[in-house]
């Protein structure tokens, strides 16, 4: 990356886009001897407070990864649950939303499975907020990384671009939501240590935390101590600081 | 009556040349009574057998009513408002256009758009109705200007080159005449129902309000059944049993009161009610050009309204009960929806479920009308359709039956794209290429298209259309491969 340097000297700054893999639901049900259901309904309070912590801390793009491609594969009767709650979610939280000025995207959303009338909330969600100014919050739900890659390229052909011509940068401009920055900073909660297929092409030079807490558990606190872990990494980029070799030095 | 206070009477002007443009007969047309009227001729028209058939056979007014209300005001205008030139030569055009319409109808009795008597209906319509509205609006017309008005329609006529003696010489031996059609002729034809039953129930959205679906849907809900009756109680009596029209209860009021509160809009400012105005703002879309300032504020306004409808939608409870556990799975959408949305949008123009030659012809009719073609390139471009619909029946009609269904077009829709085809996309870049620099330009784009040259258009360098980009998305839009061109406005509109 060429800005790498730039950045680097400017790595005391809030991230620009974080993205959340919210995990642990499912556990934190079990934990106490409760369906894993009521994780998932659990876990609508941390959602809530980690978009106004980053809102506050002034994080300009925030992810949060609510169901993957694989997710199909988990038993029907918790998937249709799934599907309810976030319908009742999306509902219930649209005007708050709104009035905090943020902006929401769903990234994925392609599996007919996924029912009409969340499919019409989704997207009269974001014809409600597509003109905000505040913070982008991107829900991925439905979402798979390597298809948007695969997506990508597609599109790429389809547009009959030289093979000469494909370049990182034109091929993000294929990806969905090709405005999105890259993601700056990783949390993935429950200790887990994996990617799990979240936004492949984005990820590249992102710093990743994982904090032991389970997501239903997870606070604006947890967050805070997040961003403050970032802050104290030093992101290289592959190449070296600044100020290692001295050059900002006077 | 506005004809009298709007334009001062002199005998240069009671004399002056038929249709000319300062003859009272157009500014005439500017009635907003025109909308109801209309109606009314065009129920009397098609319940003339042989402009029925010609109408349900060949006609898109059904499925793309705005579009043919838009060409027949223009062509109206140009037959009484402009010069004689143009005059002549919008005539030429009416029967070229009109000389390709012929057949025979469901119960085989041939029909003939130039039929000189069912020509001479059509104007007999356009009058009688000119003057049953002023009478049903309570400010009936004097019988001085009766007269004129009457000369003047069989002026029009004459233009259109039929031999005098369809219409009586005089108001006097009119009415006879039109009684006698009205008691022996008229029928209760099925473009005449399809106009009272199921045009307005069905009425798509004018490009202004495509954006507004409910909204759209809400009103015509209203509205439609009220048009139906309203058009119905104003037939004449004797028809009106002959056809076994249904009798309602305060429907001859209704009607009254209709043509009387439209009467009354002549007391709104000229510009709001010009008709001019109001379909070219019903033509307007909110992406059609950007430079027009009224389409820049109509995107704000629609996407104001679009975030209203969303926050409503997600603001309104959903129901107590857990939903259906059962699951809804929203139906596959890709290629057999896309391919039936192509046929019902675009192939089928009349809008009657199957693809014929008069199908073809619209689009003909539609491209020639825009690009305003005269004599040997109209015929090129019908020619190159007609050869295309036999290659498409060649290809598709796998029983035999002379049409195609849906069915058996989704079923070889991939092999679409025959030579054929592409001598049609040739044939329409030669004929909107007016200056024959092998590039449409912004000017000539326009003509076709209505609305400003895109730059994003693929295979334009940004000035120009080239002939090989023109063809390749002619041809991917018509194979039904590529829904957003700019063709797709252009036939799918209503």
């Amino acid at each position: 990356m060429q800005h790498a340097v730039e950045e680097a000297g400017e790595r005391r700054r809030v991230p620009r886009h974080v993205a959340c893999v919210m995990d642990g639901n499912g556990r934190w049900a079990q934990s106490r001897a409760q369906p894993r259901t009521f994780g998932h309904s659990a876990a609508e309070a941390s959602v809530i407070d980690v978009i106004e912590a980053a809102r506050s801390a002034g994080v300009g793009w925030l992810s949060l990864y609510a169901f993957s491609t694989e997710n199909w594969g988990r038993p029907s009767g918790e998937v249709d649950f799934l599907m309810r709650l976030v319908r009742r979610v999306v509902r219930k939280h649209a005007f708050f939303l709104h009035a905090r000025g943020i902006r929401c995207r769903f990234l994925g959303v392609n599996d007919p499975r996924i029912p009409p009338e969340l499919a019409r909330d989704f997207e009269d969600l974001m014809t409600l907020t597509g003109d905000n100014r505040g913070m982008t919050l991107t829900v991925a739900f439905d979402h798979g990384g390597r298809a948007d890659i695969v997506e990508a390229a597609r599109s790429l052909l389809r547009s009959n671009t030289p093979a000469e011509a494909v370049t990182e940068r034109t091929f993000a401009a294929h990806l969905p939501y090709p405005d999105t920055p890259d993601v700056d900073l990783v949390i993935r909660t429950s200790g887990e240590q994996r990617i799990s297929n979240f936004m492949l092409w984005q990820v590249a030079y992102a710093e990743w935390v994982f904090p032991p807490v389970l997501w239903p558990d997870f606070r604006a606190s947890h967050f805070l101590d997040c961003l403050h872990a970032y802050r104290q990494r030093d992101r290289r980029f592959g190449g070296v600081l600044p100020s290692e070799i001295g050059a900002s030095r006077p | 009556m506005t004809l009298h206070q709007d334009v001062p009477r002199s005998d240069e002007q009671r004399k002056g040349p038929v249709g000319s443009p300062d003859a009272r007969f157009a500014s005439f047309f500017d009635d907003p009574l025109w909308a109801l009227a209309m109606i009314r001729a065009t129920v009397l028209e098609a319940a003339h057998p042989a402009i029925g058939a010609a109408l349900v056979e060949n006609s898109t007014f059904v499925a793309h009513p705005w579009r043919r209300l838009r060409n027949t005001y223009l062509s109206m205008q140009r037959m009484v408002g402009a010069d004689a030139q143009t005059r002549e030569r919008e005539a030429a055009r009416l029967n070229r256009m009109h000389a390709r319409l012929k057949g025979t109808d469901a119960r085989n009795r041939p029909y003939d758009a130039m039929d000189p008597g069912a020509r001479a209906w059509v104007v007999a319509t356009l009058f009688e109705s000119s003057v049953t509205m002023f009478r049903l609006s309570g400010q009936p017309l004097e019988q001085e200007f009766m007269e004129e008005l009457y000369a003047e329609f069989r002026g029009t006529l004459a233009t259109m080159g039929d031999e005098p003696g369809q219409l009586p010489d005089t108001v006097a031996e009119f009415w006879p005449y039109y009684d006698r059609v009205v008691a022996e002729e008229l029928e209760n034809t099925e473009a005449m129902r399809v106009i009272l039953y199921k045009l307005f129930d069905h009425l798509p959205a004018p490009p202004l309000l495509s954006g507004l679906p409910t909204l759209w849907a809400t009103g015509r809900a209203v509205v439609a059944p009220v048009l139906g009756v309203i058009a119905v109680a104003s037939l004449p009596e004797p028809f009106r049993r002959r056809a076994g029209l249904p009798e309602l209860p305060g429907a001859h009021t209704l009607m009254q009161g209709a043509y009387l509160a439209v009467g009354l809009t002549r007391f709104l400012p000229a510009r709001w009610i010009a008709p001019e105005n109001v379909i070219d703002l019903l033509s307007l879309t909110p992406d059609s050009d950007s430079d027009d300032p009224r389409a820049r504020t109509l995107a704000a306004v629609q996407a104001r309204m679009k975030r209203a409808g969303a926050l409503v939608r997600l603001l309104s409870p959903l129901p107590d009960a857990p939903e259906p556990a059962p699951y809804v799975y929203a139906e596959a959408r890709p290629y057999q929806q896309d391919t039936e949305d192509f046929f019902r949008q675009v192939l089928d123009q009349t809008g009657n479920g199957s693809l014929d030659w008069p199908d073809l012809a619209a689009m003909a009719r539609e491209l020639a009308s825009r690009l305003d073609l005269d004599e040997p390139a109209e015929t090129r471009l019908y020619q190159a359709y007609a050869d295309w619909w036999r290659e498409l029946q060649a290809a598709l009609d796998t029983d035999g039956d002379g049409s195609i269904s849906a069915q058996e077009y989704a079923a070889g829709a991939p092999s679409l794209a025959g030579p054929a085809l592409i001598r049609v996309a040739e044939v329409l870049f030669d004929a909107t290429d007016k200056d024959g620099d092998q590039r449409i330009d912004a000017a000539e784009y326009r003509a076709l298209f209505r609305r400003a040259f895109r730059r994003d258009a693929s295979g334009a360098d940004g000035t120009a259309y080239t002939r090989s980009a023109f063809v390749k998305e002619f041809v991917a839009f018509m194979a039904g491969r590529q829904r957003t061109t700019p063709f797709d406005p252009l036939l799918a509109e209503a």
